[in-house]
């Protein structure tokens, strides 16, 4: 008999959850199902200092957040990427006078039908993947994810103000490529 | 107004993830009333944000650990338990 918390019960009752906490921040099986065991590892090292002023699921998440966000920040780390604050790229899309260079379209179709069109998902991630590596990333945490402003900032070390700099050159990107290869075109509908 | 229609694709940007101040928000209203291009750019931009928020329901919320990985982990969790006691 095990006792009610125990960290095979928390496995059962949460596991299913905390691994898609983890999938969806890391999108690595493996390494997703090694955060989950050391989660749940170091919660029941730590389980003395639950004092139960929360549930245990969200103690779990807490842990588990932590190590994600120590995990990415290495990562980015690693792997040194700097992006100019100096050069606004965005400026390509407007004139001397801060007009648009080219007017946006106004898009029609809805986002169900959008979402569940598998050609539209496709054209999304290539246009998703063609962003600089850093915008890349906080893109994916931010709008992918969900993840809010002050975490994203904590796993890459920018500041808020560095944060949507960064955004507004992803989103306008992102709009302009999904706009030549997708709307624009109107092939699909 | 220079620079107008870029300030106002940062604003339409930001607003996504702060409160904008009362002045940039008068800003930004009031040039969307007048500019038809920084409309469809405020519209694409919150297009965008609602298929992605779809993509994270849809997609992760179906993700389930495989049997195969629930035994693996039970098995760490029973190793470790070996190794303290
Ligand atoms: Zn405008």
């Amino acid at each position: 008999m095990s006792p009610p918390d125990d960290p095979h019960t928390w496995l059962n009752e949460h596991g299913d959850y905390l691994y898609r906490y983890a999938m969806s921040r890391l999108h690595n099986d493996e390494l997703a199902q090694d955060m989950l065991q050391e989660t749940l590892l170091a919660g029941w090292k730590g389980y003395a200092r639950f004092a139960g002023q929360s549930s245990i699921r969200t103690w779990l998440v807490g842990i588990l957040k932590h190590k994600i966000i120590d995990y990415i920040r290495h990562e980015i780390r690693g792997r040194n990427l700097t992006e100019a604050v100096e050069s606004d790229p965005t400026s390509a899309f407007f004139n001397a006078n801060g007009g648009w260079s080219e007017s946006p379209d106004a898009w029609k179709e809805n986002p169900e039908d959008l979402y569940s069109n598998e050609q539209f998902q496709k054209v999304l991630e290539s246009c998703i993947d063609k962003l600089p590596e850093k915008q890349k990333i906080v893109f994916r945490m931010r709008d992918i994810v969900g993840e809010d402003t002050p975490t994203v900032c904590k796993c890459c070390d920018i500041t808020s103000t560095h944060l949507h700099v960064l955004l507004h050159r992803a989103r306008l990107s992102l709009r302009k490529c999904l706009n030549t290869h997708w709307f624009e075109k109107g092939t699909h509908s | 107004m220079k620079q107008a229609c870029h300030y106002a694709s940062r604003l339409a940007s930001d607003s996504l993830d702060r409160p904008l101040s009362l002045w940039e928000r008068l800003r930004l209203k009031l040039h969307l009333s007048m500019c038809s291009n920084c409309r469809n750019c405020d519209n694409n931009l919150k297009l965008m944000r609602q298929i992605n928020t779809l993509i994270r329901k849809n997609h992760y919320g179906q993700l389930r650990l495989s049997e195969q990985q629930r035994q693996q982990l039970h098995k760490a969790l029973d190793q470790h338990d070996n190794a303290i006691h």
